[in-house]
């Protein structure tokens, strides 16, 4: 029998965590404003107050460092750019418990997401939800047994081939032995195709943000923050859907999911382009369940404005359905492309239009944008904001 | 999974190989383990110690950093008697070969330092008891108050000085102060004295880590030379000068003294030195280039390679835990003065405020802080500075 273990260092983990998330609720806004979201997968902070608040030298005293190419460091961080060479700062010769090293938080963005979906949906007054199980499926905590190469059981989805190599390379690293000793947890290889060039029925969303130079600080954070909470239902309601992200100006680009958090406003805006981009992502794909989510202050170029219009109507008949977030934080009204839309919303099937004023407003905007989604695609997501409603 | 009894025989070998080499060593329980549990006890540093948020977020991000492998705890060895030497299973069996022969390098250093024998052995039993105390004392007096006083006695705990027995020096120090003299409630003051046992007990392995270091990779060097053959020698031999920094600044200030002065010196230096004695004993110009160790100015970019700043920088990290170095100005007032003793380095501002918040918790009385030419003030009013 394997002996209980309490593991204590995870419960210190789960108290941290509390407070991240404590500091989270009180930064949310300020973090989530940030130019650059996302770094290296990581989301920057500023959390001094994280760390135990003993006393430090500033950035610019003297420090004891080795050059980088010496040796391995001393394992802890605080390298410093010495200009021709690298620099590695020696704060910690030290060693025994980690007590006064100075404890940086990382918080991945998947993390961040997470916490912040978590921090909204308390602050919006929106519904966790909790899908019920199929009849007669049970939840369980144990792997199953990986005996043979059979495609069919409780993981049908499970790719063997590659879990197989995984687990023998995992035991050539680890140990040095050329041994298949599968661990599902480690070594678990599922299918995952490559998102653009894979052809099959799952759903597709498309992210479109206007970049332009009024888009910036609270309207940021109006966006973002619509768009983590529209992922919570997202993700489980469906947790295949594909998702391409789109920003424009007087251009249209596509980004990868990092690079669409960390745009620099600037520029006119052209809300034609991000239309005719979006539907440019539909070329050669056969996803029946097409879902755009656009987002702008509806301020587009005069001359754009005729085009602009017909892009749109031509999106409506190629999308499923399209989700209009008109980002107006000052509440100043619906005016220029966004007036229009709106007044279309109001007759077509698949469009809904969102005022995005504050994060009140949020909760109204999910209640426009998902329950098409749920009306279509699920009762189950549709019951569950009903309930709150 | 690797089982234990796989390494009994080397284990036994290992050990017959230094005993014949004059170290000696106090009982230990070998135990092969997983990462996590490594990487749980690495960064609580006692696996049965108090459970505080600081320690969950070091755990986190020891296993961030192993995940990503850019960092990984191969072994980890506890001062006590018996001793406790865990193994990580994922290592090879020559990685954990390197390892046995290490531990027993430490653990020669447990039993045989001058300062390590006065240390306390019986802290893991010690930890545990804190741990059970501080469960009562939230139970009786709140979880919220108790977590708000272990922050702040966590903050001031880093002024330890395990070595020092003069009360009227210790009480320079500001845990000493407040420990005397702070109008604590009793609890407040036994977990006071609990937090200070333990970082007291950190701070030896913190005053002695390049020299334990250093001595555990020189003596897993010298029983290695003899176990393995020819061609997986040269291969470890390349592997321990790329080590982090500790073990390859002490490794090399051992080898130069028994290069210099024979195998019984360099046992003499494990007998009597701890960190500081080593660096002013066996520091050299001609090591510090070697090991590429300067101090550097970051605002004008340069480095200085001068032997006695070094030897310097080095001890005052040793000195105050790489922190600055803040002396109470002693006397029986009201307020709590502090002040820096090293003007010339700025302390980072923004710490402050927080810092004196935690001290003034603790003192209940107005606390001013001397430093950056400025006076840092944090009373009831709060925090402000002329």
């Amino acid at each position: 029998m394997v002996p209980l273990r309490i593991h204590r260092a995870r419960i210190a983990q789960y108290k941290h965590d509390q407070l991240l998330r404590e500091y989270l609720k009180q930064n949310l806004n300020e973090l989530i404003q940030q130019k650059e979201l996302v770094i290296d997968g990581r989301v920057k902070t500023q959390i001094a107050t994280l760390d135990l608040p003993t006393l430090r030298y500033g950035e610019e005293a003297t420090v004891l460092a080795q050059g980088k190419g010496a040796a391995g460091g001393d394992g802890t961080r605080g390298g410093r750019d010495g200009g021709e060479e690298e620099v590695q700062a020696l704060g910690g010769l030290l060693g025994g418990d980690h007590h006064g090293r100075e404890l940086r938080v990382e918080l991945d963005f998947d993390e961040f997401v997470r916490l912040a979906q978590e921090v909204l949906l308390e602050e919006i007054h929106l519904p966790p939800l909790h899908l019920s199980a199929a009849a007669g499926e049970v939840e369980s905590e144990d792997m199953p047994e990986l005996d043979d190469l059979d495609r069919i059981g409780l993981r049908p989805d499970l790719n063997l081939e590659e879990t197989m190599l995984q687990s023998l390379l995992r035991s050539v690293r680890e140990r040095g032995m050329l041994d298949y000793d599968v661990d599902l947890r480690q070594d678990g290889w599922y299918f995952i195709e490559d998102p653009t060039t894979y052809r099959n029925h799952r759903s597709l969303e498309v992210y479109v943000l206007d970049i332009s130079g009024s888009m910036r600080g609270e309207y940021l954070a109006l966006v973002r923050k619509t768009i983590f909470v529209l992922w919570y239902y997202l993700e489980r309601r469906y947790p295949t859907n594909l998702r391409r992200y789109v920003v424009f100006q007087d251009v249209a680009t596509e980004k990868v999911r990092d690079d669409f958090f960390c745009v620099e406003s600037s520029g006119g805006t052209h809300i034609s382009t991000g239309f005719e981009k979006a539907m440019a992502l539909l070329e050669g794909t056969t996803e029946y369940d097409k879902f755009l989510f656009l987002f702008t202050d509806g301020e587009t170029s005069s001359g754009d404005f005729d085009l602009a219009k017909r892009r749109y109507e031509e999106a409506l008949r190629r999308f499923d359905l399209i989700c209009y977030g008109h980002v107006n934080p000052g509440g100043r009204g619906v005016g220029g492309f966004s007036e229009y839309v709106h007044e279309h919303a109001r007759r077509h099937p698949n469009a809904t239009f969102a005022n995005l004023v504050d994060v009140e407003t949020i909760r109204a905007a999910m209640g426009d944008f998902l329950t098409i989604l749920t009306r279509e695609q699920s009762r189950g997501l549709a019951a569950a904001l009903r309930a709150d409603h | 999974m690797d089982s234990l009894q796989r390494y009994a025989p080397i284990i036994e070998r290992i050990e017959a190989l230094a005993r014949s080499r004059g170290l000696s060593f106090d009982p230990v329980y070998f135990r092969l383990t997983d990462s996590d549990e490594i990487a749980e006890v690495a960064s609580m540093g006692l696996p049965n110690r108090f459970i505080h948020w600081y320690w969950g977020g070091a755990y986190k991000e020891l296993v961030a950093q192993q995940n990503k492998e850019l960092f990984s705890i191969l072994e980890l060895v506890l001062n006590t008697r018996p001793s406790h030497a865990f193994l990580r299973a994922g290592n090879t069996y020559l990685q954990n070969v390197l390892v046995i022969a290490h531990v027993f390098g430490h653990l020669d250093f447990f039993k045989n330092n001058h300062w390590y024998r006065k240390s306390n052995k019986n802290m893991l039993n010690e930890a545990e008891l804190h741990a059970r105390l501080i469960r009562r004392y939230e139970g009786k007096h709140g979880r919220e108050k108790v977590e708000a006083l272990l922050d702040a006695l966590l903050t001031v705990a880093t002024t330890v000085n395990a070595f020092e027995r003069d009360p009227d020096v210790r009480r320079r120090r500001l845990i000493y102060f407040l420990e005397e003299r702070a109008p604590l409630e009793d609890y407040e003051r036994h977990l006071l004295q609990s937090v200070r046992e333990e970082a007291e007990y950190f701070d030896l392995i913190q005053r002695t880590h390049i020299i334990n270091e250093g001595w555990a990779t020189f003596v897993e060097a010298e029983l290695l030379r003899e176990i393995l053959d020819p061609q997986e020698w040269v291969s470890i031999s390349v592997q321990l000068s790329s080590r982090p920094a500790p073990y390859t600044i002490g490794y090399s200030l051992f080898k130069a003294i028994r290069d210099g002065r024979g195998f019984d010196a360099a046992l003499d230096a494990r007998t009597y030195y701890e960190d500081v004695m080593l660096i002013q004993d066996a520091l050299t110009e001609e090591l510090i280039r070697r090991l590429d160790i300067f101090v550097y100015d970051p605002k004008e970019k340069q480095k200085s390679y001068d032997v006695q700043r070094v030897r310097d920088m080095l001890i005052d990290q040793k000195e105050h835990k790489g922190q600055p170095h803040v002396e109470v100005e002693v006397g029986h007032h009201r307020d709590l003065t502090l002040v820096h003793r090293d003007e010339e380095r700025k302390l980072e501002a923004k710490r402050i405020a927080l810092f004196l918040r935690a001290v003034h918790s603790l003192w209940r009385n107005p606390v001013r802080l001397r430093a950056n030419g400025k006076v840092y003030s944090f009373d009831r009013r709060g925090f402000s500075s002329t």
